[in-house]
Parts: C-alpha cells; sequence; structure tokens
C-alpha cells in the first residue's frame, strides 16, 4: 500500500482487496503449497487423512484469530484470550462433572467467555484512555488467577463425562466436525470484516479513531461488540480444547493469544489498525496448522517450531517494509 | 487556589503518592506479621525480585519510547542457559567471565530486538512477540534439548548470590548500583534526556536534530543488557538454569513499570516511580502468604491491583484535567 492514499477510507474496500490478492494473500498461498509440499517430503506419514486425523488440535486455535483480526484491525490487542480459554475450559468441566447435560455445558463455555470479554470491553470503553495491552495484561492476570483459585492446589481437572465432548471432536466422513465450523465461521467473519456496514465501521476506527467519532460512529459501542465477540469465541475454543484433552488445568491456553496475533499478522493485519482482510489471515492460519501437524509428525520439539514461527512473524512484517525504504532510497538516488 | 494547587501536587507528583502506599503497605503487614519488617527478610524479598526489579528499569526505557518489549523473559533464558551450559561442561569457571557472557548475550539480542523495530519499522509488540519465541527456542536448543544445569554443575557461580559484601548480599548490590546508576542516566545525561525527547514527542525530537532511530536501538540494547544481567542474576539466585525459567516474567516487569506510573504511550514515568512499583509488587507477594491469603489467590489480587492502579490513575488525571478547565473558566 503506497504512501498515504493507503490511510483512507475510501481506498481500503477497491484498492486493498485488489492489491491484495496480487499481493500479500497470493504470496501466501503459494506459500501455503510451498509448505504442504515441504511437509509431505519432510514426513512420510503426511498427507490428507492424517492432515484431517491430527488438524483438529491446532485449529481450535484458529478460531481466536478471527476476531483477533477485528480488534487488530480496530488498532488495538486482547492479551487475554488465553487465559478467558483457560477459565472457560475449566468451568465447563466442573459443570460437565455435575452431570448437567451436554447442551449446558456448551452454555456454561460459551457464557462464561463472553462475561469475560464483556468485563473488558466493559473497562476499556469506561476508561477510553487506557491502552488495551495493559488492561487485557491486568485480566490476563485475573481470569487465569480465577481458574488457578477454582482448580485449587491439584492445578487441574478432568471431565468425567467425556460422551459430549467426544461427539464434539467427531467426524463427518473423515472431515472433523470443528473443520466445518472453522471455516464457515471464517466465511461469516470475513464477509462481515469486508463487506457490512458493520466491517466498514471497524475499519473507518481503525484508520482514525476522532474521524470516525466524527463522522457518527459509535466507536465504544463497537468496540465493546467486538471485545464481547472475542470472548465468546474463546469460549467457543475451550469447548474444542476440553474434547481433545478432556481436562482442564492452570496451563491450558497459555500463549493462544500469542498465535493469535501471530496468524492473523503474518496473514496482512496490521497491528496498527484499518489494514488487512481476513482472507490473509485464515491463509496463514492454515500454513501454521500445515506445518505444526507436517513437523509434529517427525517428532520435531515444539520449540523449534515455536523457532520457525518467529522468524517467519518477523520476516512476513519486516521484509516489506524494507523493500518499500530500498526502493524509496533507489528513487531519491534517481 | 491554593486547594487546586494541592491537588495539583499531589496527583502530579506520583511517586509522592506510591511512597505512601508502600508505606502503608508495610505498616499494615508489619501489624499483622510482625516477622516481616526485619533486616533479614527485606532481604530475601529482594533478593527474590531482583531480576524484575533489575529489568523494571530496561522496560521503563522502552515503555517511555512508547515501545514495549516481551521478549525479554526468553532473552534472559537464553543468556542464562548459555552460561548455565558453559559451567556445566566446565568451557569457563570464572563467575565474572560468566556475567560477562550474559551480558554480552543480551546486548546482542537487543541490538538484534532494535535493529527490526527502528530499521525495519515492525510495530514492537509484533517484533518483540516474534523474538520471544525465537529467542526461547535458542535457549532451548543451548540445552541440548531440555537439559538442566543443576547446582551441582554451577560450581562457584552460585556463591555470587550467598557471599555478603559489607553486610549486604551481593544481589542487592547490583540493584543499588543499577538503580543509582539508571537515575543518574535517566536524569542528567544527554543521552538520558534524549530517551524523555524521543517518548514525549517524536517528530519534535527528530526535527531538533536528535537521531530517533538511533535512540530506539539503544533502548532495546540497554533492555537486552539489563535482561542479561537478568539471566545470570537469575541462575545464580536460584543456583540452576533451565529453558524455560521465568516463562511469563515478563508481564510482571510491564506490571511493575505500570504500577510505578510509566506511561504506556511514552514520555511519562522515573526511575523512583519503577522503583516503588516495583517494590509495591514485590512487597504484596511476600506479604499474602505472611497475612494467611493463600497462594493461590496471588496472582487474581496482582492482576486486580494493576486494574485498580491504571483505573485510579485515569479519575485523578480527570480530575486534574477538570480542575485546570474550571481555572481557566474563571
Amino acid at each position: 500500500m503506497a504512501g498515504k492514499s493507503g490511510r483512507s477510507i475510501n481506498n481500503v474496500p477497491e484498492s486493498s482487496l485488489k492489491r491484495a490478492f496480487l499481493s500479500w494473500e497470493g504470496i501466501l498461498l503459494v506459500l501455503f503449497v510451498v509448505i504442504n509440499i515441504f511437509c509431505a517430503c519432510y514426513s512420510e506419514y503426511y498427507n490428507l487423512n492424517s492432515l484431517l486425523r491430527q488438524m483438529p488440535v491446532y485449529l481450535a486455535e484458529v478460531f481466536l484469530m478471527l476476531p483477533m483480526a477485528y480488534i487488530l484491525v480496530l488498532g488495538e490487542i486482547d492479551i487475554s484470550v488465553g487465559s478467558i480459554v483457560c477459565l472457560s475450559a475449566t468451568m465447563s468441566c466442573i459443570v460437565c462433572n455435575t452431570g448437567a447435560p451436554f447442551i449446558v455445558v456448551i452454555i456454561t463455555a460459551l457464557v462464561v467467555g463472553t462475561l469475560c470479554g464483556a468485563v473488558n470491553g466493559f473497562i476499556l470503553t469506561k476508561f477510553t484512555e487506557l491502552p488495551p495491552m495493559i488492561v487485557t495484561l491486568a485480566t490476563q492476570i485475573i481470569f487465569r488467577g480465577i481458574a488457578e483459585i477454582i482448580l485449587g492446589s491439584g492445578g487441574s481437572i478432568s471431565a468425567s463425562n467425556t460422551d459430549g465432548f467426544r461427539m464434539l471432536a467427531g467426524k463427518v466422513g473423515s472431515v472433523p466436525y470443528i473443520l466445518f465450523l472453522v471455516l464457515i465461521l471464517a466465511v461469516i467473519f470475513a464477509v462481515i470484516l469486508g463487506k457490512s456496514t458493520f466491517g466498514r465501521r471497524v475499519y473507518a476506527i481503525g484508520t482514525n479513531r476522532l474521524t470516525a467519532y466524527y463522522s457518527g460512529i459509535h466507536v465504544q459501542k463497537i468496540r465493546m461488540i467486538i471485545y464481547t465477540i472475542m470472548g465468546t469465541v474463546s469460549g467457543l475454543c475451550a469447548l474444542f480444547i476440553v474434547s481433545s484433552s478432556y481436562g482442564a488445568n492452570t496451563t491450558t491456553g497459555n500463549g493462544f493469544e500469542m498465535d493469535a496475533i501471530a496468524m492473523a499478522v503474518f496473514g496482512g493485519i496490521s497491528s496498527t489498525g484499518g489494514k488487512g482482510n481476513l482472507a490473509g489471515g485464515v491463509i496463514s492460519a492454515f500454513i501454521i496448522v500445515c506445518l505444526r501437524v507436517g513437523l509434529g509428525q517427525k517428532n520435531v520439539h515444539a520449540q523449534v517450531i515455536l523457532l520457525i514461527l518467529g522468524v517467519l512473524l518477523i520476516c512476513a512484517v519486516a521484509l516489506p517494509n524494507v523493500v518499500k525504504q530500498i526502493q524509496r532510497t533507489m528513487k531519491t538516488r534517481k | 487556589m491554593e486547594k487546586k494547587s494541592l491537588v495539583k501536587k499531589i496527583t502530579g507528583s506520583r511517586e509522592a503518592l506510591l511512597a505512601i502506599i508502600l508505606l502503608i503497605l508495610f505498616a499494615v503487614v508489619t501489624v499483622i506479621s510482625p516477622s516481616f519488617l526485619t533486616p533479614r527478610s527485606l532481604m530475601d524479598m529482594l533478593k527474590n525480585n531482583a531480576v524484575t526489579m533489575v529489568m523494571a528499569l530496561g522496560m521503563l526505557c522502552v515503555m517511555l519510547i512508547g515501545g514495549i518489549d516481551i521478549s525479554i523473559m526468553s532473552t534472559l533464558a537464553l543468556s542464562g542457559m548459555s552460561i548455565g551450559m558453559l559451567l556445566k561442561y566446565e568451557k569457563i569457571s570464572s563467575p565474572l567471565l560468566a556475567f560477562l557472557i550474559a551480558i554480552a548475550i543480551g546486548v546482542a539480542c537487543g541490538f538484534l530486538v532494535g535493529l527490526v523495530i527502528s530499521r525495519a519499522d515492525v510495530p514492537p509488540i509484533i517484533a518483540t512477540m516474534g523474538f520471544m519465541y525465537v529467542f526461547r527456542a535458542m535457549g532451548y536448543l543451548v540445552s541440548n534439548g531440555g537439559e538442566w544445569a543443576g547446582a551441582a554443575a554451577l560450581g562457584t557461580f552460585k556463591d555470587f548470590a550467598t557471599t555478603k559484601l559489607l553486610g549486604i548480599n551481593c544481589v542487592i548490590w547490583v540493584i543499588i548500583v543499577c538503580y543509582v546508576f539508571f537515575f543518574w542516566f535517566m536524569k542528567w545525561t544527554r543521552t538520558g534526556r534524549k530517551i524523555y525527547a524521543v517518548g514525549s514527542n517524536p517528530s519534535a525530537a527528530e526535527v531538533s536534530g536528535i537521531n530517533v532511530k538511533n535512540i530506539k536501538l539503544l533502548v532495546y540494547m540497554i533492555m537486552g543488557l539489563l535482561a542479561g544481567l537478568g539471566g545470570a542474576l537469575q541462575v545464580s539466585i536460584y543456583a540452576s538454569a533451565m529453558p524455560d525459567m521465568q516463562q511469563g516474567g515478563e508481564m510482571d516487569v510491564i506490571a511493575a513499570c505500570v504500577i510505578g506510573g510509566v506511561s504506556m504511550s511514552g514520555g511519562r514515568g522515573s526511575v523512583i516511580g519503577a522503583l516503588f512499583g516495583s517494590l509495591i509488587l514485590a512487597t504484596i507477594a511476600k506479604a499474602l502468604p505472611l497475612v494467611g491469603i493463600d497462594a493461590l489467590a496471588q496472582n487474581t489480587i496482582k492482576g486486580v491491583l494493576i486494574l485498580v492502579v491504571v483505573v485510579v490513575n485515569v479519575v485523578l488525571q480527570r480530575v486534574a484535567d477538570r480542575n485546570a478547565l474550571k481555572g481557566r473558566e474563571m
């Protein structure tokens, strides 16, 4: 996006979509294919079947990326989502162990998540001077702290009645439910962000909050909605985490916020606000999922995978800037 | 008029407010548990929080220019783990050399972070998030895939944390030296003032001839240096080095700064504030078990405290602004 034109709201819908498909999303798609070929060469177990079988564990984090993209487009950040996942996973296990029907468990997880998100949103909209980073840092400690208190000295809980969770981890043919759900939600979130009035307003706020406010957008209402939805989706993520591990402990969801942010930023969504779209975010999320499955099959340690992710993330953000700077110096030299 | 100036004085001087809070905290804890206010217990408290206290200084510098660094504990793990392995396999034996190596690794890490942030214009939170993964993984690789360096392997190095100089533990001397140096550095040196200038208004600083990019680079290098020092201290105090040490500890450092009144948007904050902020955090962590509150509730209370501090800060600022407006109307 060149110079100042990229900052204006008018330019965002057409030019960013057209240009982005030519550039960043295109690169990501190529990278997606390359990663898959690489994984297939590297690991002899890597094929569609094993991919579909091992995907669900990593897919739960992709949920978080969707509303996180909205928050990043607003130019803000939410680092409390991992703790919300922990708290709602804990609560859903507890409700499950009381023998309640599974629908109640689902509702509990979603309601706990929504409430946590609403707390974030409430504080941030009541005290607009506060940076989201600090508020969500505090709530990150609080939410996980509450989970720690609930879990007690043992620090973990396991779901005694796993029937419902097992159902959640079920499959249609060989395709797990969670993949369908991720794709459906991704389409909904992408359409709302890219095509609806609400989405345009999110971009407007991210581009220039004051201008957005003066042009009659309810900035605080929109922020409140987005933070609350972030909480709800965290609750959803918690359900799938429990359905893959049948329990929760104090470290459940540790670092999920970073993974979600990394997926979104790697997908071209700028953390300074107003730029990027969810197509890139979804592609990059699947790149990361495939990479994790492929390397995981060959017992590559999780830390090494994180190392690769870290380097990819830094390069993804740094390279376009460096290229732009080089172009600028070339121009001035001429 | 006098009333207004009084309000202004209290809201203006955050350090005084923090000192009062700290004193009240000390008094309350001492009344409940007299064993708290003994030199021994206070020294233990300082020693156990040395890493956070020292690194709060670096975070102060980073936050002053409006940045943030969440990679610091990974830098700490990498530098601490490196000297841990060097000592374990007897490549080096002198504690001084170990400290220097840890600091050098820290500076190198900080240089890399600063380079990416200042030259490639990557937002600090994203860049340091990436490096958080990278350095942590490097620390893990250095440890040969999760090896520990236990107390037996560390030889004379771990004695640093138990020796006393003039009746005060060496670790506490390190804290004192760091704080005195930074108090002088931030207040009376040109570079220190430049950091404040860049933080309060980067474009004005640029126009007045300050190389903003270099200041940014410098700030992250300072942070890296202190993280390296923190790594050496960590290994020495706990007499062990493992690749996952202090994971998540960066939040404590940021919290200490925020409680100490360092603004996230840059330009506001002081060394004294960082000192009081980290002391308040340390006192609460130490006091909760003494007062009889379950250690499980510690994190929740810490989080609530941070929230209360920042909210009260906003409310005070609003009151001050309103008063200032009133004065103008008259």
